[in-house]
């Protein structure tokens, strides 16, 4: 019987969890939010929790395609822009039709998304180009056709269509408050948790999916078992797209406001959460379960510095440091395991 | 003989292209608008603003060698002329010293120094002795340093500075803009350093293979902090022009530097993965984009207008890039050019891909 | 459907010729492989191999010639995907496995990009990769991450991958090169069960120990022109090798002037390091080349980069000259002019997209300074001239991309740029594995003068002839300890492999 260091049988259910990652995170993520808590009562209350999650669904919808693209060892700055552009194209377009339907501006939003995602996968997959820089001009690109074609000027609430106001304020349930209006859970909600579910079903039971890890693990031998990778390049850049579609008709319900300069610029903070959450900037390594408490994570430091104290000009340090102590922690650990495994590599 | 012409050739046929592109530039621009073009006061004006970038560039230039980036050489060099610029002012409000005297401008550049510096610094030891990628030790100090600045500024820019300052970004030389000046005697110490150097030579080396580097007893983490570091006074030297120049100091100026510098570093010839690109490369490069700018403004295109073009243009220069590679039968890996491979049976070209075997000696 | 007649062979590659720009790789080069057999391709770098079998893996076509796998004439143009649908597998070196995925995944993908499906059903998988891990007899954990497990299992992964796809023929390439002792052994059971099952294995290795123990029969080729077809059992190694060559083995032993009185050049006083190498003390004196020999896992190379500061020890002493230094960069290695030849030329020797001169004197850039203690070009040259000269590196230009040069005259590069150092110490990690025979004679060549000049040398090598033939003395190691230190003169060759093997006390 030929046996190999990893023959024993499957370790037990505990000291699996007890092994990964996201434990810790989730450790983390409880014990800074009792910190919290014991600094600010007002923290863990429902009427927090509501408003929370209806203000970072964007966010973390996002962040949920800042993962598919990381697995795959690449890395998209371009999908603010893709939102901005997506966002304001709908609007544009419903005024101009006159139309005030949400599932109209969904569909155009995410079909321009996917457009534009679409090009980024393209010029990847077919010229073999390097993500970072790639997208990086994408994003200049779709950002400066925006901003001469569609114009610069801002699109106030007033002069929204209805569908976006209705959509901001419509709630799955809500909960009766004896001192003031009723708490409701916002729609925002069961959408992310919907796209979430997805991404996962994709990622997991998808040919695609597992293709995805593939090319982030090693391309050429991916290449070499057979998957597309030029197809799975262009799905995943897509996908990345039609995400950042949705979450711009998100983001207009929630700001009730269309402005073309917001968002781009702030790529980093839906990068980093995805990074807090575990997944490397190299490829290949990430869990959905990960993005969800990074992105959670970020989003309690980031409400936190308001309740300690501290003026939103600190916010912009705050995630550099957060992101520079948190990488710092996994580089050098691994850094300590390669040297003493004589391990050589190449980045 | 020829061989040997012809390998040299070939390892820069990108500089002889970009000459000719900046050649054509020239004359069309020349062409299109000679009066305003071809003025005077027209190259003072690009050769003033040539510097802001140019040195950023550099920068950009340094850290891509080694097969790393920088990409927090704008919040760099905002925090340093912030830094500078508060200085400046306490100093002058003292009453110490006179607000004209040499001795504040000197202080102001040594803390614009010393804070990129410090910075780049910063960004070396996390990147060289703690083991984080650039791309995310750049991108959180950017985050962090333009968080500083935030804070320091309280989001409001610093205004106004003493004219003997104001010399060092609108003063002239003879006919020479003092910026250019100060850019041109930048950009020759840099290409002696990279070319004529031992540090020059073991930062090509680190990034054409940094294992190789390792074992051949190169001196990785100090080279590598030295690298940022150098990326960071290269920007904090950018920051006093700037400062000079817009006679104020404030977060978040300059963002599209960071996209600019890279193109210019990729039409240059600089090669993202490491090892490869030359300071003559970048500079056409850079002269490139300024008389690009400079059109596109004489043009009243708009700023939006310009990023598009640069952005397609950063695009289209990667392209064709990989495209050349192609033809030359070297596609790449993954890991940048992959030499032209003459193994000892004198396979030439590549075997396709679909059951392509790794590359083994037989 | 017509009964069929058994047809003896799998894999009938006959009168196979292929040449590239004029040079002929192959030249009327015939491989004819049973079914059920364990069969080894066997030659010296350079001697076609590789480009015979990427012409059995529908990689490369053949200028003539003509193959018949499974009854069936393979078809012309390149098909490496008829290949692997004809039940021909190759694994390559590097196992092309995705190291971040499971074992399951790794070996029951391939199967599923192949039947076209959209969907993932991991309960068939599972069973798939379990019934094949099962078949070869791998009990490995079907959730593990593979690049967690060690290189045997990866292997057997590798393997089992195959399999899905009803591999017929198997052809590894280089498979125990990264395994110890036992591993092999383990492979072997493997590659024995396959037989079992009517499915053949080709390999390719350079053991030739191993090579006569597993295999059935053995094609050996010969720049590019085959020798013949041995059976194992009837072989030595060194008959092995001279039909390689071309040339009777000759043995020679090295015969040192050096005495051992005086200081040492170099001491070792109990250096351990806990997981690589323990309690690790011996003596060389200049003029020496001492010989470390041991399996893979026995040490050597950690202890060897641990000289060179890569790997520094955790207890111990290391003297030079008789004083005692601490070496714990590569930096402090040159510098106490340490040098070290790595195992793997062709990433940590060289640097591949440089020129024959950079590669050269990258590790004296400080003596190339001239005026204001810039990098002067004539001394860089200069260097450069001297060494291609010395080392007879054929090239038309030093300025010519290091990937230019054959194998054998890329390591003389490498043992340039070292040489230019002027070590004291230089230690060399197998020199000549993927070498031609010209170019490995020539570096034995050059470790003899090295080593009449004064210097101290430590030769590492898996090779027992090439260790007995070029060292006056030999350590041998075994799971990080020295077990034995042998006179080479006093010692015979099948002595020496017992007690690397372990086999004998």
């Amino acid at each position: 019987m030929v046996s190999s260091a990893a023959t024993r049988a499957r370790p037990s259910l505990v000291r699996r969890v007890v092994r990964r990652n996201e434990f810790y995170l989730f450790l983390f993520f409880v014990a800074f939010c009792a910190l919290v808590q014991g600094v600010s009562s007002t923290f863990l209350s429902l009427e927090n929790l509501f408003d929370v999650t209806r203000t970072s669904a964007g966010f973390a919808i996002l962040a949920v395609g800042v993962l598919v693209v990381l697995l795959s060892g690449g890395i998209d700055v371009s999908f603010f822009a893709i939102a901005i552009s997506a966002q304001y194209g709908a609007v544009k377009l419903l005024l101009a039709l006159g139309i005030s339907n949400l599932a109209m501006a969904f569909l155009v939003s995410c079909g321009i998304g996917l457009a534009l995602g679409a090009v980024n996968g393209l010029l990847i997959s077919a010229f073999r180009l390097p993500t970072l820089i790639t997208t990086l001009g994408t994003q200049t690109v779709f950002h400066g056709l925006l901003l001469t074609v569609l114009g610069s000027r801002a699109i106030n609430s007033s002069d929204l269509p209805h569908c976006f106001l209705s959509f901001s304020t419509a709630n799955v349930f809500t909960v009766a408050r004896p001192d003031g209006p009723p708490l409701g859970l916002s729609v925002f909600v069961p959408i992310t948790v919907a796209v979430y579910l997805l991404t996962w079903l994709l990622i997991r039971f998808t040919k695609l999916g597992r293709g995805t890890l593939a090319i982030g693990g090693n391309i050429e031998s991916a290449r070499r078992m057979g998957f597309n990778v030029p197809l799975i390049q262009i799905s995943i850049y897509s996908y990345v797209g039609l995400l950042a579609g949705v979450m711009g008709v998100i983001n207009v319900a929630l700001i009730r406001y269309v402005t073309p300069t917001t968002l781009v610029g702030s790529e980093l903070d839906v990068i980093a959460a995805v990074v807090l959450g575990g997944a490397r900037i190299t490829g290949g390594r990430g869990t959905i379960l990960g993005t969800v408490l990074g992105v959670a994570i970020f989003e309690v430091l980031q409400t936190s510095l308001v309740l300690l104290g501290l003026s939103s000009f600190w916010q912009r340090a705050f995630v550099g440091l957060i992101i520079i102590v948190g990488m710092s922690i996994t580089a050098y650990q691994t850094k300590v395991r390669n040297a003493r495994n004589l391990v050589f590599r190449l980045e | 003989m020829l061989r040997t012409l012809r390998a040299v050739l070939a390892r820069n046929p990108n500089n002889a292209i970009l000459l000719a592109f900046l050649v054509a530039t020239f004359l069309v621009l020349s062409f299109l608008m000679p009066g305003k073009f071809l003025s005077l006061r027209n190259f003072q004006s690009m050769g003033s603003q040539i510097s802001e970038f140019g040195l950023l560039s550099l920068a950009m230039m340094l850290t891509m060698l080694t097969g790393g980036i920088d990409l927090s050489i704008v919040a760099i060099a905002n925090l340093s002329g912030i830094l500078a610029a508060l200085c400046m002012k306490r100093l002058i409000a003292s009453g110490v010293w006179p607000a004209e005297s040499l001795l504040v401008v000197a202080v102001a550049v040594a803390v614009a120094l010393g804070v990129s510096l410090l910075c780049g610094w910063v960004n070396g030891l996390l990147i060289a002795r703690v083991g984080v990628s650039p791309i995310i030790a750049t991108l959180g100090g950017a985050a962090l340093y333009e968080g500083i600045g935030i804070i320091v500024t309280s989001s409001r820019g610093i205004v106004g500075f003493p004219d003997r300052f104001a010399f060092l970004g609108n003063g002239f030389l003879s006919i020479f803009p003092m910026p250019f000046a100060i850019f041109a005697v930048a950009t020759a110490i840099f290409a002696l350093a990279i070319n004529k150097t031992r540090f020059g030579q073991t930062v090509r080396m680190i990034g054409a293979n940094p294992i190789a580097a390792r074992f051949s007893g190169l001196n990785i983490p100090r080279t590598l902090t030295r690298v940022y570091a150098f990326s960071g006074l290269l920007a904090g030297i950018s920051s006093v022009i700037m400062m000079s120049r817009s006679n104020s100091a404030k977060s978040g100026y300059g963002s599209s530097y960071v996209l600019l510098s890279i193109l210019i570093a990729v039409l240059g010839g600089v090669n993202p993965a490491g090892g490869f690109g030359t300071t003559t490369g970048l500079v056409m490069g850079i002269f490139v984009l300024q008389f690009l700018s400079s059109g596109f403004n004489i043009m009243a295109f708009s700023p939006f207008t310009q990023n598009v073009i640069r952005g397609t243009l950063l695009l289209a220069v990667m392209i064709v890039g990989y495209l050349l590679e192609r033809r030359a039968g070297r596609v790449r890996r993954g890991h940048g050019r992959a030499p032209a491979r003459v193994n000892e049976a004198g396979e030439g070209a590549p075997p396709p891909a679909g059951a392509t075997p790794p590359a083994a000696a037989s | 459907m017509t009964a069929t007649v058994a047809v003896p062979s799998l894999l009938e590659a006959r009168a196979i010729s292929k040449a590239y720009q004029g040079v002929e790789a192959l030249s009327d080069v015939s491989l004819v492989i049973r079914r059920g057999e364990i069969h080894a391709l066997v030659g010296e770098n350079g001697s076609g191999k590789s480009t015979l079998i990427k012409i059995i893996a529908g990689v490369v076509e053949p200028d003539s010639g003509e193959i018949m796998f499974d009854g069936r004439r393979r078809n012309e143009g390149l098909d490496a995907l008829g290949a692997i649908r004809a039940g021909i597998q190759v694994i390559y070196q590097d196992l092309s496995l995705l190291p971040n995925l499971t074992v399951a995944e790794n070996v029951a993908l391939p199967q599923v990009v192949e039947k076209g499906r959209k969907l993932i059903n991991w309960a068939s998988m599972r069973r798939v990769a379990e019934t094949e891990l099962r078949s070869i007899h791998a009990d490995i954990d079907l959730d593990a991450v593979v690049e967690d497990l060690p290189v045997s299992s990866r292997q057997l992964v590798a393997i089992a991958r195959a399999l899905t796809q009803g591999a017929k023929l198997i052809i590894m390439d280089e498979p125990t090169t990264a395994l110890t002792k036992p591993e092999v052994d383990a492979l072997v059971v493997v590659i024995e069960n396959l037989r079992a099952r009517d499915i053949s294995t080709l390999f390719v290795s350079h053991k030739l120990d191993e090579v006569l123990r597993i295999s059935d029969r053995v094609t050996v080729i010969r720049d590019g022109k085959p020798v013949g077809v041995f059976a194992g059992r009837e072989l030595t190694t060194s008959e092995l090798e001279a039909h390689m060559t071309g040339r009777p083995v000759v043995r020679q032993r090295f015969e040192t002037t050096a005495q051992a009185s005086g200081s040492p050049l170099l001491e070792l006083r109990g250096l351990t390091r806990q997981g690589h190498f323990a309690d690790v003390s011996f003596k060389l004196w200049r003029g020496e080349i001492l010989g470390i020999t041991g399996l893979l896992g026995s040490g050597r190379t950690e202890l060897a980069l641990s000289i060179f500061g890569m790997n520094p020890a955790d207890s111990g002493e290391v003297l030079l000259d008789g004083r005692p230094v601490t070496i714990r960069s590569t930096e402090d290695a040159v510098r106490c002019r340490v040098a070290y030849l790595p195992e793997d030329r062709v990433l940590q020797g060289l640097f591949q997209s440089k020129s024959i001169g950079e590669n050269v004197v990258v590790t004296v850039l400080d003596e190339l300074r001239g005026a204001l203690r810039l990098i002067s070009s004539s001394k860089a040259r200069a260097t450069v001239d001297r060494w291609v000269d010395q080392l007879r590196i054929k090239t038309a230009s030093s300025a010519l991309p290091v990937t230019s040069l054959s194998g054998g005259n890329q390591q003389k590069v490498v043992i340039s740029k070292w040489l230019a150092i002027q070590p004291q110490l230089f230690i060399l990690d197998n020199p000549t594995v993927g070498i031609d025979v010209a170019s490995k004679a020539y570096i034995h060549q050059i470790v003899r003068d090295l080593a009449r000049s004064e210097m101290g040398v430590i030769l590492i090598s898996d090779e027992i002839a090439e260790v007995l033939g070029n060292c006056n003395r030999v350590l041998v190691m075994r799971e990080g300890r020295i077990v034995r230190e042998v006179r080479s003169s006093e010692i015979i060759e099948e002595e020496l492999y017992g007690f690397v093997s372990g086999n004998a006390s």
